[in-house]
């Protein structure tokens, strides 16, 4: 009961103009960031951290909560329409859409994504309400040595999970790790390898690392090796779905929500999981099997339905180790902790206690950007579409010139630029030879976080490393972690080829 | 494999740097459980591996599970490697001449240095572009979200 009186109380601050205004910018942002390729959620949020410093807290996290979600829902119509996804999380939107888009059935693909987005969302929505009071409080109850453990699980399964190799994810790990050791050390105060460049003593900014990989990286990879894609779009069709549509439409969103809230809140490493579980799901389950793209038919409804719902869920999802523990799970995830930081806000359990209010407005605004985006995307789909004729090089250009503001701005430093290009420059690199982008970013973050937790542990158990091993929290999260350097073997053996998302 | 060893061996002197940087630490006042030298050893000896094992895959028939876009025997695309560099060129520039010409010009030029590098050929109009691009964006910084970037010239004039 005492959620239902909080979450009317966000609702009601949630609700006043200004508020929904900035809801609706988010959505907005979101949803155009989602459909044009090269730019992402994790990317646009840091460009737009500088507003921290004028926009009052709630607004600004309101609208950042708007451009995660759009993103997902703008990255379904790129794949439908263009089968180039926007966002990586919707390959499989994209093989199954597509083909759907193919045979003359684009509208009612993209009805089936934005409504399954929706209905995924809202109910993800009422998990993150119902359970995220129930985490924050058992989280009240660890100490730094669960802390330790559950950060070390965080960074084991973005770098196992993501990506090919298990190998390349724990050298990107290492390079975050190695970044985020640049600068004061915050427990004895000594300066750690700034190699006398006094522009390092502060750290380098999660924000200009971000900016470099995806920005500059993205862009000068394109320049080099990508070559332009010159495939035609498809027409678009009635959005209206047919009573078939819905009839094997709605058990998918039901299944695809199941599966991607769990996955989400767990730190396993982004969407591509359950978006890639639930289409194997639809597949086994369906009764229209030679629809699939596997046996070469037209297209299956039930393979957009699914997956979209599950990479919406784990979205959602994803919120609640970010406001209940601190910890994030995706690289945009990561940026969001950076906005909190901003504010001085510490996301973890006493952020229920200490900025309640906060909380539950910004889970209010999660179910009004949802019925603001299903508004807005349907009716305006064709607008979405007229993005993608902005000419490449202006697109581009546009990215860079935003991503120098964003780095430009925190401190005013040429320096922080010729970091930024000397990172997109690595970016290629890691690109080039498949090396994962977000374990650098996780990496960073969780790094310093780890190492002050595992002193408080040690201090708090007198030296004595086996307090790791004695406490059952702790060493049953370091256990799951042994456990989770599995999972790719399992993945391989079944044939299933992740790739990462930014 | 040379470059994917050049990786492994890198990632290896990384690890070199950070065990060498961390013996040079100063020392630390008063009871210390676990100095500020322990998590970057720890690090150190993390990456060291990784490179280790990275080298060894670079050299026995190179780096598993690499997806199809990345055949390292694939040249940059023609135009790709100038398109870089006017990018490259353009982010240096703005580096170097924020503080000098202020960020509207600047921040034009990046963007006409951009555009160029990703393919137009009308340095004028896309010099107007980035112009007609970044003022507003300085006044809405400036005046509506309180970032201060650097005037349109500089603040001697």
């Amino acid at each position: 009961m005492e959620t239902l009186a909080n979450l009317a109380i966000g609702f009601s601050a949630a609700l006043t103009p200004i508020n929904l205004m900035w809801g609706f910018i988010g959505c907005l942002l979101g949803t155009a960031i989602g459909v044009l390729p090269g730019i992402g959620p994790a990317l646009t949020v840091a460009l737009l951290l500088p507003i921290t410093a004028k926009v009052d807290p709630t607004g600004a996290l309101i609208m950042f909560a708007g451009i995660y979600y759009g993103a997902q829902f703008g990255g379904s119509t790129t794949s439908i329409l263009l089968n180039t996804p926007g966002e990586s999380s919707s390959m499989v939107t994209a093989l199954e859409g597509n083909l759907m888009a193919r045979n003359g059935r684009a509208g009612p693909a993209l009805a089936t994504a934005a409504i399954g987005s929706f209905v995924a969302g809202t109910i993800a929505t009422v998990l993150l309400t119902l359970f995220a009071p129930l985490v924050a409080t058992l989280a009240l109850k660890f100490g730094p040595a669960e802390y330790f453990a559950i950060l070390v699980l965080s960074f084991t399964t973005v770098s196992a999970v993501l990506g090919a190799s298990m190998l390349r994810g724990f050298a990107s790990l290492g390079i975050g790790l190695t970044i985020g050791l640049i600068g004061l050390d915050s427990t004895s105060g000594i300066a750690r390898y700034t190699l006398g460049v006094p522009e390092l003593v502060d750290g380098i900014e999660v924000v200009l690392v971000a900016v470099g990989l995806f920005a500059v990286g993205e862009a000068l990879y394109s320049l080099l090796y990508q070559k332009e894609e010159t495939a035609g779009r498809h027409r678009l069709t009635a959005l209206w779905m047919t009573r078939s549509d819905w009839k094997r439409s709605i058990p998918a969103w039901l299944r695809g929500t199941l599966i991607g809230f769990p996955f989400g809140s767990i730190p396993a490493g982004g969407a591509e999981i359950p978006t890639f579980l639930s289409y194997s799901t639809e597949r086994k389950l369906s009764k229209y099997p030679q629809e699939f793209a596997a046996s070469k038919g037209e297209g299956a409804i039930e393979g957009v339905a699914g997956p979209e719902a599950a990479n919406n869920a784990s979205a959602t999802g994803s919120l609640v180790p970010l406001l209940t523990l601190g910890i994030p799970t995706s690289a945009t995830a990561a940026i969001l902790l950076a906005a909190f930081q901003n504010y001085n806000l510490q996301p973890g359990p006493l952020l229920f206690q200490t900025s309640g209010e906060l909380v539950w407005t910004l889970v209010a605004s999660l179910y009004i950007g949802n019925v603001i985006l299903l508004v807005l995307n349907l009716p305006l789909v064709g607008l979405w579409v007229k993005l993608l004729q902005i000419p490449r090089p202006y697109l581009n250009a546009g990215i860079l010139v935003f991503a120098t503001i964003g780095v430009y701005g925190m401190r005013h430093s040429s320096f922080d630029l010729l970091l930024m290009l000397a990172i997109g420059w690595g970016g290629v690199l890691m690109r080039r030879f498949d090396f994962p982008v977000a374990p650098v970013i996780v990496g960073m973050l969780l790094g310093p976080m780890a190492e002050k937790q595992l002193r408080n542990a040690l201090s708090i158990s007198q030296g004595d490393w086996l307090v790791f091993v004695t406490q059952p929290i702790a060493a049953s999260v370091l256990a799951l972690t042994l456990l989770v350097l599995l999972v790719p073997h399992l993945l391989h053996a079944r044939g299933i080829k992740l790739h990462e998302d930014d | 494999m040379p470059a994917q060893l050049a990786i492994g061996v890198g990632l290896m002197v990384i690890s070199a740097v950070l065990a060498v940087g961390a013996l040079r630490f100063p020392a630390e006042m008063g009871f210390v459980i676990l100095g500020a030298h322990v998590y970057p050893y720890a690090v150190a000896v993390f990456l060291g591996v990784v490179g280790v094992l990275l080298s060894y895959q670079a050299l026995t028939g190179g780096f598993r599970e690499l997806a199809d876009h990345t055949d390292e025997t694939a040249k940059a695309l023609p135009g790709g490697k100038s398109g870089a560099a006017w990018v490259t060129a353009g982010l240096v520039g703005v580096a170097l001449l924020i503080n000098l010409i202020g960020f509207v010009l600047a921040a034009s030029l990046l963007f006409a240095c951009s555009a160029r590098g990703f393919g137009s050929r009308r340095p004028v109009r896309d010099l107007a572009i980035g112009i007609a691009l970044t003022l507003p964006i300085y006044w809405l910084f400036n005046a509506g979200l309180g970032v201060s970037l650097p005037p349109l010239v500089n603040a001697w004039i």
